[in-house]
């Protein structure tokens, strides 16, 4: 087939994923609202609804790998494509975290009457940066350099250290996790404590979901990096995946300057 | 087409004339060497396991420290605040 091919471009074959991602997300979202207002049958319709998104990412994802490694579609034409989606992606994510973190300079810069005038607000106790806030900050810059390692492995066609670099980016960023678990467990404030515990636990915890999502998307760019999926010359998925760890570590220097340092004095 | 096989015979003319080493360019990059990419994938290495060691201190000296007990805030009305049951189930209050 790619033989007959007279133009560099991938002309994709029609596929059931996107409406069945879409019916996926309507059954999330439907089920999610049904749940957390106590209807029956919400907690089915959401499982339902997050098992086929699932599922559509699974089939969708492993459809995009066949095109590109064992079909070649992804010449360097078409590799254009998912760079420029994938950093307009990053774009918004940007756009997304800047909100929540805007949320909390918003209510700290000038705290209302109600909550004391002060910030953070009376009765309010926080976690010492210097503590576990600043080693949560050093441990995902460590994991950053450990997939620019990983980059520069792929980069020179050293297959096995790349995957030893992939290696000690997860396990930072696992290490991160548990550090993260055990900081909001001995928290002295939780989500329904003011503003304060509002806007901290949602930056942060948010912060934490972008960590878990990159991780597991660096997981995977390990695993194919030890099947052999990524060349020097086309590694596109790990491409994306670096650009995403990076932005999810430069994103934390945001919550531990304004929000634990800041916010805490 | 004619100029291109006359190209392609020129290139492989040029290529056994200078012995370029393949190995040594790539077709897709910046332009940095494969040597260069394996001095910065050495450098970068290092600094993965300094990061390592700094954060292994840290995190022995955070973790030895214990964690840290705060005193019960008075009830203000901005704390601890409950409108409404969990979708799963009663109120539940977790103690720590």
């Amino acid at each position: 087939m790619i033989e007959s091919q007279r133009h560099s471009y991938h002309l994709v074959d029609p596929s059931p994923w996107p409406i069945s991602g879409s019916l996926g997300a309507l059954a999330t979202t439907v089920g999610g609202v049904m749940y957390m207002h106590s209807f029956q049958g919400g907690a089915t319709l959401l499982s339902l609804g997050l098992i086929f998104i699932l599922y559509t990412m699974f089939v969708w994802w492993r459809d995009v790998l066949r095109e590109s490694t064992l079909e070649g579609h992804h010449t360097k034409v078409v590799q254009l494509g998912p760079r420029y989606g994938f950093i307009l992606f990053i774009v918004s994510e940007v756009m997304f975290l800047f909100a929540l973190f805007r949320a909390s300079s918003h209510s700290s810069l000038a705290p209302t009457v109600e909550i004391g005038g002060i910030w953070p607000p009376k009765g309010i106790a926080v976690l010492d940066p210097r503590e576990i806030p600043f080693l949560n900050t050093l441990i995902p810059l460590s994991s950053g350099a450990a997939v620019t390692w990983a980059h520069h492995a792929i980069l020179a066609g050293k297959e096995k250290r790349a995957v030893y670099a992939l290696v000690a980016t997860v396990s930072l960023a696992l290490v991160f996790t548990a550090f993260q678990g055990m900081e909001y467990y001995q928290a002295p404030s939780t989500i329904s404590d003011s503003i304060y515990g509002s806007t901290f636990f949602l930056a942060t915890g948010f912060h934490g979901f972008h960590v878990i999502i990159g991780t597991l998307f660096s997981i995977i760019c390990g695993i194919r990096q030890y099947l052999g999926h990524l060349t020097k010359e086309h590694h596109v998925g790990f491409e994306a995946a670096a650009w995403y760890w990076h932005f999810v570590d430069v994103v934390r220097l945001f919550p531990f300057v304004s929000i634990y340092w800041w916010g805490g004095i | 087409m004619a100029s291109a096989i006359a190209r392609s015979g020129l290139r492989t003319a040029l290529r056994g004339g200078v012995r370029v080493n393949p190995s040594a360019t790539r077709s897709f990059s910046s332009g940095a060497s494969v040597e260069e990419e394996a001095r910065e994938a050495a450098k970068w290495e290092k600094i993965t396991y300094a990061g390592i060691v700094a954060c292994s201190i840290l995190a022995f000296v955070n973790l030895s420290k214990g964690h840290p007990h705060f005193d019960e805030p008075a009830p203000y009305p901005y704390l601890h605040i409950r409108n409404k049951e969990f979708p799963w189930g009663k109120l539940f209050v977790i103690q720590i």
